[in-house]
């Protein structure tokens, strides 16, 4: 019989995370993943933040294949008149970790089939069973039936199980983005030598719609990527597709120089959810990861949500197991606790949400502009407090200067990257 | 240097993943106004995934569809889209 505790929907950065952690607490768990490789069918920044992998759940996320550790930021705001450089060096500590999601998401699939998970790749869920008001499991490609206590879908931004629950909503163009990649080969020593251990934010008019374009070195390639909100600025005769942003930026004359002599391995697209689901659970389903509306792509950031919400989802699917009520009150109760408790996933909503505001509302010259003004060095951080500061000044509210000064203190831990981090990555990639 | 899109697919059949409700499309165009790849092509007074084995999966399509006249699923399993480096 197909019959699981849980079935997990998606091999992507959330479903070998909720399927390794639903195994380890002893779960029966099937999980499903519609590409014949995890990792074939995914488009993303491939930078993994340190800040999040220093939570002790995600300790065991440096173990996988890393293509380089990221040390240093660099922030290039590029006006006709004016190049203004950031060099961040947060610390002499690691920053991020860069990855390939073909070799990482294949590691951490291969984590939950050795923590106890049946792994089914090259099956694509075409539909939820839904009984008695609750979702019972999901009918595959095949017209096969799994069955599960609690099904969690880690299916993407274009989930398939969130749509059939009406979960995911029908129309939400205007409230997305949509990204071109390109991996440019130009060998490790290049790399060393123009990038090093460095990632690049950009901003100029032309080359992104309301987005930041970056540069994100590998082991012997870089990815580039960029490309805008889906309103009705972001293709027109100039851009008539994303594409032309990408051509622009790759011609930006400093980013010329760094690429020479480097050729296109890979193209890739992708398009993100920049607005939080209303709700994430329903009887016998949670939603998770992009599926969940998990990723702020505004920041970048959206795989250690994933990896969270994913565990996080186990976690309540274990809970609810063990009292044998699957109802969304009771999936909701676990699942929405551990991600308000979580620090780093609450931070960075605050960031996302000071910096829309701030940004959404101008042209990309004048954001250029102002952040060639912030007056803390580059980057979303300095610009979530710079923005309240500011409006603070013009409004003569001390209490705004009072919160960004506040929000300063509080993201210090963050602002810099914990020596430990260094120690960890260092003692865990030796085993 | 120029964009080129370079990219695999899994060999096989992926099925007719996309489609159009001809009754709701008004032949707006956004389908194929957002596609990068060129799948939608006008045919008379609407438009059609034509070129469907130039399709990366983005939901593009699907996501600006005013009039829900896009029908957008998953490739069959193992076929379809083959991103590396991701």
């Amino acid at each position: 019989m197909n019959e699981y505790d849980v079935v997990v929907v998606g091999a992507g950065c959330a479903g070998p995370a909720a399927a390794k952690k639903a195994a380890e607490l002893g779960l029966s768990v099937l999980l499903l993943e519609k590409s014949q490789v995890p990792g074939e069918k995914n488009v993303s920044g491939t930078c993994l933040n340190g800040a999040a992998i220093l939570d002790p759940d995600l300790h065991y996320i440096v173990e996988g294949p890393v293509e380089r550790t990221i040390r240093e930021m660099r922030t290039f705001h590029i006006n006709e008149d004016r190049t203004t450089i950031f060099h961040e060096i947060p610390s002499e500590g690691i920053l991020l970790l860069s990855v390939r999601r073909d070799h990482f998401d294949s590691w951490h699939t291969e984590q939950a089939k050795k923590a106890g998970a049946e792994v089914k790749l090259s099956t694509t869920v075409v539909d939820i069973i839904e009984e008695d008001g609750y979702v019972k499991g999901v009918v595959t490609d095949d017209g096969t039936k799994y069955y599960g206590k609690v099904v969690i879908d880690a299916g993407g931004v274009n989930s398939i199980v969130g749509r059939k629950a009406d979960l995911i909503p029908k129309r939400k163009g205007y409230n997305m983005i949509l990204y071109v990649t390109v991996c440019v080969h130009l060998g490790e020593e290049i790399i060393n030598e123009r990038f090093g251990d460095c990632i690049e934010y950009y901003l100029s008019p032309g080359i992104q719609h309301k987005t930041w374009p970056w540069i994100f070195p590998k082991k012997k390639t870089v990815t580039v990527g960029t490309g805008g909100y889906m309103d009705e600025h972001l293709i027109n005769d100039e851009f008539p597709n994303v594409n032309k942003y990408m051509e622009n930026f790759l011609n930006l004359p400093i980013v010329k120089k760094k690429l020479e002599g480097g050729k296109i391995a890979s193209w890739g697209l992708h398009l993100e959810y920049d607005e939080a689901i209303e709700k994430r659970v329903k009887n016998g389903l949670i939603l998770t990861g992009e599926a969940g509306g998990f990723v702020i792509p505004f920041l970048g950031e959206g795989m250690p949500e994933a990896f969270f919400t994913g565990m996080y989802a186990a976690q309540a699917a274990a809970k609810a197991i063990e009292e044998n009520n699957f109802s969304e009150e009771k999936l909701a109760e676990t699942y929405e606790e551990l991600i308000s408790d979580n620090f780093f996933m609450q931070a960075f909503r605050h960031i996302a949400a000071v910096n829309k505001e701030a940004i959404l509302s101008k042209s990309d010259e004048e954001i250029t502009y102002m952040m060639q003004n912030v007056i803390m060095g580059g980057g979303f951080i300095s610009n979530a407090i710079h923005t309240k500061w500011m409006k603070g000044l013009e409004d003569e509210d001390m209490e705004l200067i009072q919160e960004a000064y506040d929000f300063m203190e509080l993201i210090q831990p963050y602002a810099k990257v914990d020596p430990d981090f260094e120690n960890l990555y260092n003692e865990r990639r030796r085993k | 240097m120029k964009v080129e899109m370079k990219v695999d697919y899994y060999p096989g059949d992926t099925g007719e993943f996309i489609k159009v409700i001809e009754e709701n499309c008004t032949g707006c165009g956004d389908c194929a106004k957002f596609c990068t790849r060129d799948v939608w092509e006008a045919d008379g007074s609407i438009y059609r995934p034509v070129n469907l084995k130039q399709c990366v999966e983005c939901g593009a399509c699907w996501n600006v569809c005013e009039f829900d006249a896009v029908i957008f699923e998953e490739p069959k399993g193992g076929t379809g889209v083959r991103f590396s480096y991701g």
